[in-house]
């Protein structure tokens, strides 16, 4: 969710109740004989409304599981989430009186901090990180088809380089008009040696099929010498990475595999050249895809924190105010 | 189509996490709930005291129908410890969880908050008419009075001394060396056995005929009684002539004689001054003719030499009067009030013409025939020293033995009347007794006691070793 102005109000209403709890608890602490505890009135009211807003904030869960109902808009659930969450850990710290007390409730402290500040983390994160992959991830893709889309640039390597070079013994799982993320198809018309090239970075920037394939070089079949470098580098970089992209490899970085590129490109004949620059791409557009993994992890990744302490603190809040209240 | 209904690895990890943390923490619950152990659900550690009653949640809270109550009892505190009211006339009896609040880790519990006191102390109300106390005291820096020894700048002691003048370097003893006094070298707490350095060794095993009960001044009896015994390290002890003062200020009376007379009441001095003087002339006899000293005319003139014949008895009266007019005059009055002056005629001493005429003097012979048994010293004025000088609360000198004196009794280095008061007041504690981690503790259990121990009554056992350790009888 962004944080924006028109977060505003929520804000405002945030600040408002801190405040009010804030002028309640000084006095009330000031003048307590023992101090400020949970099980006075006033610690109770603290406790009660904290749990409240825990609950709350913990039904944007449930809110998601349903979204047809007509339960309020999402974005004011999502508001309410954050702002009243966030709001809960003052007000549980008040309850308390800023003590964490026994096992039971030092456990609820720490999994509110740890819910609190992971929350805030994500948010933090989802504010930023879009930003960030707008820039540095043009060719973004559905995040759960990377794989999918990572085998058919793989494929398409492949198929680049055995029209350049000869069979190299590759095998294919998807046709020549493979299917793309997102179910469309993105290949152009083939050269004299008929083999589909990629096209997907001239689409998703925007160019027509019929741009692409015009724009589409012919390409000469190189000899076993001729085409010895870049088979070395394709069977030993390129395909790799390819297929499992490591950040310690060179092709990672955008500079260096420019450069691994610009010296293969030197080696290779003219002829070369065009399906180097078309491996390049492919190249670029894995390494954008193992950028959105990256972000994506970052993005969802606290979620793993953030959900399940979540639900034990409100299971565990819940037997707290059940014993609290019983004893 | 449906790639977004496949799930991710992140999706399942989320999933099982958010199935398998609940779960530990429901089981976990459910296991000290299934061994009975209610500590779980404690809402903190006990204090060190009460540490051996972690698990005994039954020893303070009472079980009804399975659980145990929020607020422990009194009954339960009291099992084991008395709490004496605080005073008779006390309008509210505040539970002991009120003051002493427990489940707060590894705290004193016996410092009890501000708060507490302040219940009733900042709208003070009696059972007994007004309040002997200020009303309105919420804490030592909101409505704590300025001390009433303070406040009132006198003290009622009689002896004199200029603090001023022993602060700085002064002769130990006439053509003595200078010493410079320190405040220690008069001023101890009773427990300190260090030797005193200006005391008189003639005077330290002496038991004098006065008691100290004559000469202090009783504390307030409104004062409560601290629970713990004393070190004899908190008050000062009040300053002796034996142990501070003897080793400068001789109490020499004659020249005939090195030592000085005893540091007691009058009549005390005066039977010594008599049985020295007789023991002294039964030896020297050839003294009760003398010859006067042409030396000795006030008017300077050279005079015939007189001379004269005393009886014993005359020459014991008359040097007895003597040494009593200058024990009187200067030895004594330079430190004590003498309220009553009954020197008779001295110039018995002085040869006055009528004594010589007479070749005998009367006064010396109603002397001589023991018609003063008290002798012609004035009565002492009692010292009035002032035992403790804030009687309700407990100040400890030793706990403060890091502070140079004076940087509390700064007065003392001015101070030329013993009438000035110099115990500092409530703003010198307020520079160091504050509120917040920079400042020493300065609530009120800090000085001030809630139970009056003196109303102590002593408490049956209820609790046997093997019964904590296996939680029942």
């Amino acid at each position: 969710m962004k944080l924006d102005s028109t977060q505003r109000t929520w804000l405002f209403i945030s600040i408002a109740i801190f405040v009010a709890c804030l002028a309640i608890y000084v006095p009330y602490a000031l003048t307590a004989p023992k101090g400020p505890t949970g099980g006075s009135a006033l610690g109770l009211a603290f406790g009660i409304v904290g749990f409240a807003f825990m609950l709350f904030a913990a039904a944007l869960g449930a809110r998601k599981r349903v979204p047809t109902w007509r339960l309020g808009r999402a974005q004011a659930w999502m508001r309410g989430h954050l702002w009243l969450g966030f709001l809960a850990l003052p007000l549980i710290l008040f309850h308390g009186g800023f003590h964490f007390g026994g096992t039971l409730t030092r456990v609820l402290m720490w999994l509110l901090i740890i819910t609190v500040v992971s929350g805030v983390f994500g948010a933090a994160l989802q504010n930023y990180l879009p930003k960030i992959m707008t820039n540095d991830v043009p060719l973004e893709t559905i995040y759960d088809e990377i794989g999918h889309v990572r085998r058919l640039l793989r494929e398409e390597a492949d198929r680049a380089m055995e029209s350049l070079c000869g069979p190299l013994g590759f095998k294919y799982t998807s046709d020549v008009a493979g299917q793309r993320a997102g179910g469309f198809t993105a290949m152009r018309a083939l050269t004299a040696t008929t083999v589909a090239l990629r096209t997907s970075a001239a689409v998703s920037a925007g160019a027509s099929v019929a741009t692409a394939v015009a724009a589409a070089p012919e390409i000469i079949l190189l000899n076993e010498e001729q085409s010895a470098p870049l088979r070395r580098f394709y069977l030993a970089e390129l395909r790799p990475y390819l297929e499992q992209p490591k950040r310690s490899s060179r092709l990672s970085e955008a500079g260096r595999a420019k450069s691994s590129f610009a010296a293969v490109r030197t080696l290779a004949p003219a002829s070369a050249h065009a399906t180097i620059t078309d491996l390049e791409e492919i190249c670029e557009e894995a390494r954008q895809l193992s950028l959105q993994e990256r972000m994506h992890r970052w993005l969802h990744g606290w979620l793993l924190v953030h959900i399940p302490l979540s639900l034990a603190l409100i299971l565990l809040g819940a037997v707290h105010a059940v014993m609290a209240l019983r004893y | 189509m449906n790639y977004f209904k496949r799930p991710t690895p992140l999706k399942r990890a989320k999933l099982w996490l958010s199935l398998a943390l609940p779960l530990v923490a429901l089981i976990w619950i459910a296991a000290h709930f299934a061994m009975h152990d209610s500590r779980v659900y404690s809402s903190g550690r006990l204090s060190n005291p009460h540490a051996v009653f972690e698990t005994q949640c039954a020893a303070c809270h009472v079980e009804k129908a399975g659980a145990y109550s929020a607020k422990a009892e009194n009954s339960a505190c009291l099992a084991c410890h008395d709490g004496p009211i605080h005073h008779a006339e006390q309008t509210r009896m505040p539970n002991c969880a009120e003051c002493h609040v427990e489940h707060r880790g590894k705290i004193n519990l016996s410092a009890a908050s501000n708060q507490s006191c302040a219940q009733c102390h900042s709208e003070l109300r009696t059972n007994g008419g007004a309040a002997h106390f200020s009303a309105n005291i919420s804490s030592l820096e909101n409505g704590h009075p300025e001390f009433r020894a303070a406040a009132t700048n006198h003290d009622p002691g009689t002896i004199k001394l200029n603090h001023k003048l022993h602060m700085q370097p002064i002769r130990s003893a006439p053509g003595g060396p200078s010493v410079q006094l320190e405040c220690f070298d008069c001023h101890r707490p009773p427990g300190v056995t260090k030797p005193w350095i200006y005391a008189d060794g003639k005077y330290l095993g002496i038991t004098a005929s006065y008691t100290d009960k004559d000469q202090f001044l009783t504390a307030s009896s409104s004062s409560l009684k601290a629970r713990n015994p004393a070190t004899g390290r908190e008050l000062m002890a009040p300053v002796k002539f034996a142990t501070a003062c003897a080793g400068c200020h001789l109490l020499t009376f004659d020249k005939r004689f090195d030592d000085g007379v005893p540091h007691d009441k009058p009549e005390v001095v005066h039977t010594f001054l008599m049985k020295k003087f007789g023991a002294y002339i039964a030896t020297h006899s050839n003294e009760l003719h003398e010859m006067q000293d042409p030396s000795r005319d006030l008017s300077g003139k050279l005079l015939q030499p007189r001379m004269r014949t005393l009886s014993a008895p005359q020459w014991v009266a008359e040097k007895v009067a003597v040494a009593e007019e200058l024990l009187s005059h200067k030895t004594c009055a330079q430190c004590h009030q003498m309220t009553k002056q009954n020197l008779p005629d001295t110039s018995i001493a002085r040869w006055s013409p009528a004594n010589v005429a007479a070749g005998t003097v009367t006064s010396i012979a109603n002397l001589a025939a023991g018609g003063n048994s008290a002798g012609m010293i004035g009565a002492v004025a009692p010292a009035n020293i002032t035992l403790r000088w804030l009687p309700h609360s407990r100040f400890d000198h030793d706990a403060h033995t890091g502070f140079t004196c004076v940087s509390c009794h700064a007065k003392a280095l001015t101070s030329t009347e013993s009438s000035e008061l110099l115990i500092p007041g409530i703003a010198t504690c307020r520079t160091c007794h504050a509120p917040g981690p920079n400042h020493a503790e300065s609530r009120c259990f800090e000085c001030h006691t809630y139970h009056d121990w003196s109303q102590r009554k002593e408490v049956k056992p209820a609790f046997r070793l093997p019964a904590l350790h296996t939680g029942g009888e």
